[in-house]
């Protein structure tokens, strides 16, 4: 019981950092993909200017996780659009303006959802800067002039009903588009194939490629205004400086910024930094040395490993104990049983969302979904090894007098050990390989990088987590392989493999 | 009263009938075989009087006193229990088998020392072995462990459960003779279970004669040899004898 206490306190120790309601430290989220990491770096910085002390929890698993955090407090600000919150968290039926959408959200949820950065990352509607100019192409009814045009759409443009069915009755285009992917229909437009595709408007490929984006002046596609949405209780400086940032970016430099990211190769901190000091909102040169590449993969180890043994750990205290109980109590073995193996059949990623509710983002229920999914093997392992045992061992540890503890102390957990530690190792390798997906929840590691790289489709950032995390699995291995030759006679370890 | 006395046991498996209306009264200080054919019963009487099986009718008393099935341990720890196969734990070396039962009795080390030693050597146990795992030995040095461990509190009675049943006729004979020099330096009141007849006669003062659940004979060896009670008894030994 008092080894329960400990790990709870130090798991709680450890998730505080996310508690943005504890200290008076500004926490900065961000969703993961590249424009999101860009804009949390951008308020981040401009905070850590203005002297706040800023954590940063990118990368957050999507609109849900970022928007709950919020709610609970986990983060403070993060960058949002003002389209996605009326569809998806208000799921408004019509479209409202911007300030019918301030009032709402204050109102139902306390968050100040501030004036927008200034660019509206919505489709539109792209052609080549050399088709514009000989067909004299300006605004998108421009279009209904040349059914002939090749048009190539993303399959989801294709299909949306608030996609290309509708605009084609707004502009009443007569022209049949054919479906293409995203990535490839910039190629095929650079290289002349296609005439017309359907582009985000602040993609850093528009700028690559030279596209033109043409109007639209029957005001079809609905505004995605970002903006930063704040929770309603923080301290009016950190909204007031965080509002310093409105009406400070056009699409074009949204577009510019999300290039130098995806084309450019640098990194989002120096990104948002140039924005800052280029639009005099900063002043300082950066203090913050960027930290050694080996810093921080240390850093995202020890957090991993954190997170796996404390689950783990966590999981041994609930699971050998359940095991034994649902071994000499033979009618709770199957439903405990039962439960453990439901818990395993959700998706990490589903587990990892249910938890936000409960224990908002960060560490905390990452480790509390990691342990979850570290009971059921060792539970499995440590009831089958007790009733696997040589019957005529039991009669005897009963028939020369020995009391249920000590047969449990010395004869049975014993001779299960072997069977129980290869449990415990099953659920170590598991929960290594699970907790990459953690940092969809904030709750860092060796995900980060995993998912920073995942938003920037980048394969040599998503190595830089992945390989350290099948190294880390590889000596969890040899580690527990030690411990084996440590602890159980090596007779029985063979008979155990046999 | 003797140490161990059963009045009037029946015990069932579901329809089958194990033993019925039993009523027994051991001698004490001597060796008590039970024999008879394979199902007459004889496992599951023994495993009454350690509790391991509990009667659905009928009283066992063992040291004067009714069994109180609430405090088995208690008891057990006064019936010393060995059985074929042996039983001894594959975790544990030849030393914390013997001596397993002591330190949960918290004896200070030395006086296992000495206590572990001391059955190792009336056992003819080489004491290097006390190091060892149970697989590193043979069957009849596994055999002679199990009695040890058995021994180690030194018991008042001792329940032995065809304890030399797997063994090759030349170890068994060996540990036939040192478990009648046990018998001579510590005797005290053994229920040993066989199926081998040879054996009992060989070890055993007294006969208890079991028939598919019922006591058919009871008495000295010389008795049951010269008076066998009916023609039952008379074949087995005739069978078992000549064989």
């Amino acid at each position: 019981m008092r080894v329960l206490i400990i790990v709870l306190m130090t798991a709680l120790l450890f998730a505080g950092g996310g508690n943005a309601a504890a200290g008076r430290t500004v926490v900065v989220g961000s969703k993961h993909f590249n424009e999101g990491y860009i804009l949390a770096e951008v308020i981040a910085q401009l905070l850590e200017d203005r002297g706040f002390s800023v954590a940063r929890k990118f990368g957050l698993g999507g609109t849900l996780v970022c928007f709950e955090a919020l709610k609970n407090g986990q983060i403070d600000v993060y960058p949002e659009y003002s389209g996605t919150l009326a569809t998806a968290i208000l799921k408004l039926p019509r479209r409202v303006s911007y300030a019918e959408l301030q009032d709402t959200l204050k109102r139902r949820f306390d968050m100040e959802l501030l004036e927008s950065f200034g660019f509206n990352n919505t489709y539109a509607i792209a052609v080549s800067r050399k088709l514009a100019r000989q067909r004299e192409l300006m605004a998108i009814s421009d279009l209904a002039k040349f059914p002939r045009l090749r048009v190539g759409l993303s399959y989801e443009f294709l299909n949306r009903n608030d996609g290309w069915p509708g605009l084609a009755r707004t502009y009443g285009l007569v022209v049949r588009p054919v479906g293409i992917e995203h990535g490839l229909a910039y190629q095929a437009i650079g290289e002349g194939k296609l005439d017309v595709t359907d582009v985000y408007t602040t993609d850093g490929d528009i700028k690559k490629f030279g596209l033109v984006l043409l109007e639209d002046d029957k005001h079809y596609f609905p505004q995605y205004l970002a903006a930063p949405l704040v929770r309603g209780r923080v301290n009016g400086r950190i909204i007031a400086t965080v509002g310093e940032l409105a009406g400070t970016i056009t699409d074009a430099q949204m577009r510019e910024l999300n290039a130098m990211v995806l084309l450019e190769g640098k990194s989002f901190a120096e990104v948002a930094h140039r924005f800052l000091h280029g639009a005099g909102l900063v002043t300082a040169q950066r203090a913050r040395v960027e930290e050694s590449k080996w810093l921080t993969l240390l850093s995202r180890t020890v957090r991993h490993l954190e997170l796996t043994f404390i689950a783990l750990l966590g999981g041994m205290i609930v699971a050998i104990p359940f095991g034994i109980l649902a071994y000499r109590v033979r009618a709770i073995s199957r439903p405990v049983m039962y439960t453990a193996g439901l818990l395993q059949t959700i998706p990490s990623i589903a587990l990892l969302a249910f938890m936000i509710p409960l224990f908002g983002i960060g560490v905390l229920p990452a480790i509390v979904a990691l342990f979850l999914y570290s009971l059921l093997p060792i539970l499995r392992n440590t009831t089958a090894a007790l009733f696997s045992i040589d019957p005529v061992l039991k009669k005897v540890s009963v028939g020369m007098g020995l009391t249920a503890q000590q047969r449990l102390r010395y004869v049975e957990l014993p001779l299960a050990a072997p069977t129980i530690l290869a449990g415990i190792r099953t659920a170590a390798v598991i929960n290594i390989g699970t907790a990459t997906l953690a940092a969809f929840i904030g709750a860092g590691g060796l995900g980060e990088p995993i998912v920073t790289g995942l938003a920037l489709n980048d394969t040599s950032l998503i190595l830089e987590g992945a390989i350290p995390a099948a190294i880390l699995a590889i000596l969890t291995e040899w580690a527990f392989e030690g411990l084996e030759k440590g602890l159980i006679p090596r007779h029985l370890l063979q008979r155990a493999a046999e | 009263m003797a140490q161990i006395v059963l009045e009037n046991i029946s015990k069932f498996y579901g329809e089958a009938t194990a033993l019925q209306d039993i009523d027994l009264a051991f001698t004490d200080l001597v060796t008590n075989a039970v024999v008879g054919p394979s199902g007459s019963g004889k496992s599951t009487l023994l495993q009454l009087i350690n509790g391991l099986v509990r009667p659905d009718q009928g009283r066992v008393f063992v040291f004067g006193k009714p069994i109180d099935y609430q405090h088995l341990p208690e008891l057990r720890l006064r019936a010393g229990y060995a059985l074929q196969g042996t039983g001894l734990f594959p975790h544990m070396t030849v030393e914390a088998n013997i001596s397993l039962l002591a330190r949960l009795a918290k004896w200070d080390a030395e006086r296992i020392k000495a206590r572990t030693e001391e059955l190792m050597k009336l056992v003819n146990l080489p004491l290097a072995y006390a190091p060892r795992y149970p697989h590193e030995l043979s069957g009849g040095e596994q055999q002679r462990v199990g009695l040890c461990r058995a021994m180690i509190l030194n018991p008042e009675i001792f329940l032995l459960d065809e304890p030399f049943g797997a063994l090759d006729p030349i170890t068994r004979n060996e540990i036939q003779q040192e478990f009648l020099h046990l018998q001579r330096s510590e005797a005290r009141t053994v229920i040993l279970v066989t199926h081998d007849l040879r054996e009992a006669l060989k070890l055993a003062q007294r006969l208890v004669v079991l028939d598919r659940g019922c006591v058919v004979q009871h008495g000295t060896s010389a008795e049951i040899l010269n008076n066998p009670a009916n023609a039952f008894v008379r074949s087995f030994f005739e069978s078992q004898l000549e064989a």
